[in-house]
């Protein structure tokens, strides 16, 4: 082997580096600027979060005046939006009622899904089934299905419920 | 330009232009190691042109020094190979290996991170990323629990007939042991239900298969008597039959 060879041997490795390091690139911007894959990602994410703060605010443990504080510490976590607001300004009152009834309530979300996604304006509409357990302080426990509406916005922590409706029977258009 | 450095009159075919041209010293000493030396090959005299011309602006970038050597009157083989090199390759080497990996490497983990970023459950769950998909599966559904739920005193076996079209499995069978019970009272008590979907989400859409959840309202309207309205929630999932989506198990939530 003598230089010229080894030279053009050097030279084509390097630009099988080149070439290789280009794929890997393009490959990863593919990915990166994939908007179906960004969109598919915001839909989970939404779903996940808008179950989960679903089943937060249908959560409170009456027992006590400090867990219904915690609680309601916890609806205004999962809501952002007209709903945050409704509920800070009812905060007060809810917290002398909710700790007067002395309920506690469990939800547990049995199936959810998005109706829309809008993930430039971030925004989402979820609906959900929930089954609400509540042990009254004093009596059975019962079990209440409810059905809910709920629209959803993005916000730096994560998908947030801005609205929240449950929908009654005959609602339907 | 050509004879500058003295290369171009060693090529094995004679050039009746060098006859011409005044001899410079130069090319007088090549000429002589030319004379010495064996007739070179046309690829090695390609060789020595292909370095002259990158030593120009650079002027090391090329391991070769033929340019130099040639006018010194060195026999120009010996620039070519090993002569010349020992002063610059070993880190030029070294710089383009080191590169080499870094490249190698850099294009592998983009590659990877690419592949991560594409490789996630959310890729294959088309439900409102395939729009067109969700809202056929989504109506086609709808239509079809609509359809199923809704009967009146004399439409009884229409509406089987649809089930049987409609459903499947799970849900046929599910179906078919209600239905008998369903048909007797609906002759019995005169009673009409009618079903209509409120919202319908898709929660998973594969390619052949969907899971979704429907709303439903349902009016009941026996003969004589004012109508009452009940709330439905059913968890569906529908498979891709033929071209059409059918629903094979129903789960009321």
């Amino acid at each position: 082997m003598n230089a010229r060879t080894k030279n053009l041997g050097g030279r084509a490795v390097l630009l099988v580096a080149v070439l290789v390091c280009a794929l890997g690139g393009w490959s990863y911007a593919q990915a990166r600027g994939d908007d179906t894959l960004a969109y598919a990602k915001s839909r989970d994410a939404a779903l996940a979060d808008g179950t989960r703060h679903l089943a937060r605010l249908n959560t409170l443990d009456g027992t006590s005046a400090r867990s219904v504080e915690s609680g309601l510490t916890a609806w205004l976590d999962a809501s952002t939006g007209p709903l945050r607001d409704r509920l800070e300004g009812t905060r007060a009152k809810d917290t002398a009622a909710l700790t007067e009834s002395g309920a506690t309530a469990r939800g547990k979300v049995t199936d959810a899904a998005l109706t829309a996604l809008d993930d430039r304006a971030g925004t989402a509409a979820l609906i959900a089934t929930v089954d609400v357990e509540v042990t009254p302080r004093t009596g059975q426990a019962g079990t209440e299905r409810k059905r809910f509406e709920a629209s959803l916005a993005r916000t730096g922590d994560g998908w947030k419920i801005t609205a929240l409706d449950a929908l009654p029977v005959g609602s339907g258009a | 330009m050509k004879r500058t450095a003295g290369t171009t009159v060693t090529d094995t075919s004679p050039d009746p232009e060098t006859e011409e041209v005044p001899k410079t010293e130069e090319s007088r000493e090549s000429k002589e190691s030319r004379k010495s030396k064996e007739p070179r090959k046309p690829s090695e005299s390609e060789e020595s042109k292909e370095s002259e011309e990158s030593e120009e602006p650079g002027g090391h970038e090329e391991p070769h020094g033929d340019g130099e050597n040639a006018g010194n009157g060195q026999p120009e083989e010996a620039a070519g190979t090993t002569g010349a090199s020992p002063r610059r390759t070993p880190w030029l080497r070294v710089l383009a290996g080191v590169l080499t990996v870094a490249l190698l490497a850099t294009g592998a983990t983009l590659f990877v991170k690419g592949q991560r970023l594409r490789d996630t459950p959310a890729t294959s769950n088309h439900a409102l990323t395939d729009t067109e998909a969700t809202d056929r599966v989504t109506g086609e559904v709808g239509s079809a629990l609509s359809k199923v739920f809704s009967y009146g005193p004399r439409s009884t076996a229409a509406t089987k007939e649809t089930a049987k079209r409609v459903l499947a499995g799970k849900a046929l069978q599910q179906y078919a042991a209600l239905y008998g019970q369903v048909e007797k009272q609906a002759a019995d008590q005169k009673l009409t239900l009618t079903t209509q979907v409120v919202h319908a989400g898709v929660t998973r859409l594969g390619t052949g298969s969907a899971h979704l959840l429907v709303f439903l309202d349902q009016v009941y309207e026996r003969e004589g008597k004012a109508a009452t309205t009940a709330a439905a929630q059913l968890s569906v999932t529908a498979e891709l039959r033929g071209g059409r989506w059918v629903v094979v198990e129903i789960t009321s939530r």
